[in-house]
């Protein structure tokens, strides 16, 4: 069953589309992981789907509604970012008693013991912590809140690597006891790719790709080895991205869907590609890349 | 046990091998059941719909049966195919690269037979 369906979806800041038509689903109980570069448009399309903003064209339905103003998704999702605002009446402790009213699967006890377990004071309040602490503080809300439709954007946004590693570990296994659907941008995908199970990859507010994440890994490879020889190669193949090493030598990415053992037998090395790096290499514009900022002498 | 996430291979071919090892050693016996997806995204850190991906790995070799509603078990054949599988796969691969790199550095058949015989008593002397 899917959660979402997207479908021809539109987001118009004046005359800039934020979202360029795009079409997606996703499906129950799956962790999705959003990515795209600054401005992509990750945020734009999490709030419409958290029923935060209104859309300007196209459909949307989440759990079969429409989101914007609508109770019933509002009552089954949670968005959570670091922009998350508290009362500063309420200390965190009062804050988390508080939560218990609006959600129906709330968790007190993962709430409790997650807050001592990252050595919060109870008694602070919201505003006061760090950066890093209060991202921590709006990830125990995300994952005690147990939404159906969890929606973490940049829930990482300063924290050390430390508690990202444990919100990673935290967030898979409470989603292994209490599975939901759950969505996360972020641009730490390598660090959280094991525990997504499908990427949405989207770039100036249109899809890329969305695909399994076991599949992006093997969506792609790396040729490199003399310019010569490598270019020889390439005609039957789909280029991805094209860097020169040096005069005589350069790396290509490619589609991964041809055997690799002619290309090695050539003299050729093959390399994998991270998700993280074909995410970069797949939304690079045609500008080329930082190096021809650098190159002057550049003569095209 | 641990991952190696960097690596060139998928993460749920790892866990396949992981688990073939785990039959070789005879950690995992014929006729036992093995680790679920769940406990196996637990152990590993990882999505359990990649987990179950290596399990069905194993399942469509026939390493692995299913027991309907109970999960998955060592088959009886798991040890010969996992074995027949491990030589002629990776260990011919492995063969077929160390040939290669050998061709590239033009080392003559007999020193590199030689250098093969080397390494063998060695690890034999281990």
């Amino acid at each position: 069953m899917n959660v979402i369906e997207c479908e021809g979806l539109v987001k118009k800041y004046g005359s800039l589309n934020a979202l360029d038509h795009i079409s997606f689903s996703i499906k129950e109980n799956t962790i999705t992981g959003l990515i795209g570069r600054n401005g992509a448009g990750k945020t734009t399309l999490l709030k419409i789907l958290a029923g935060f903003w209104r859309e300007t064209e196209g459909t949307i339905t989440v759990f079969d509604r429409r989101p914007f103003n609508n109770l019933e998704v509002s009552m089954n999702s949670i968005f959570v970012d670091d922009m998350m605002s508290f009362t500063n009446t309420l200390n965190l402790k009062e804050l988390l008693s508080e939560a218990q009213a609006f959600y129906p699967n709330w968790d007190a006890e993962l709430a409790e013991r997650l807050l001592g377990y990252f050595n919060f004071n109870p008694r602070l309040v919201h505003q006061s912590l760090s950066k890093g602490k209060r991202s921590t503080f709006n990830m125990i809300v995300g994952l005690a809140a147990k939404c159906p439709l969890t929606i973490f954007d940049e829930p990482t946004t300063g924290m050390d690597r430390a508690v990202r590693k444990d919100f990673y570990r935290a967030l898979l296994k409470d989603y292994l006891l209490n599975p939901r659907t759950i969505i996360i941008s972020s641009h730490h995908l390598d660090e959280m790719e094991d525990i997504l199970e499908d990427i949405l990859l989207i770039d100036e507010g249109k899809k890329v790709l969305q695909l399994p994440v076991d599949e992006l890994k093997e969506y792609a490879v790396t040729l490199s080895g003399r310019t010569a020889v490598v270019m020889q190669t390439l005609q039957d193949k789909e280029v991805i991205y094209k860097r020169n090493v040096d005069i005589d030598n350069c790396s290509v990415v490619v589609r991964n869907n041809f055997l690799h053992g002619e290309v090695k037998q050539l003299g050729i090395n093959v390399s994998p590609v991270t998700p993280s790096d074909l995410c970069v290499y797949l939304t690079k514009g045609q500008g080329g890349g930082i190096d021809d900022v650098f190159n002057k002498s550049k003569s095209v | 046990m641990v991952l190696n996430m960097d690596s060139t291979i998928p993460i749920y071919v790892q866990i396949a091998e992981w688990l073939e090892n785990e039959i070789l050693n005879e950690n995992l016996k014929v006729n036992e059941k093995v680790y679920s997806q769940y406990k196996l995204a637990d152990m590993f850190t990882i999505n359990p719909a990649t987990a179950a991906k290596g399990l069905n790995l194993l399942f469509e070799e026939k390493i692995l049966y299913n027991k309907r509603g109970l999960g998955k078990f060592v088959s009886t054949e798991a040890m010969d195919i996992v074995l027949e599988k491990r030589k002629n796969h990776k260990l011919k691969g492995l063969l077929k690269e160390a040939v290669q790199e050998a061709v590239r550095l033009q080392v003559a058949e007999e020193e590199l037979l030689g250098m093969f015989k080397q390494i063998l008593n060695e690890s034999k002397g281990e």
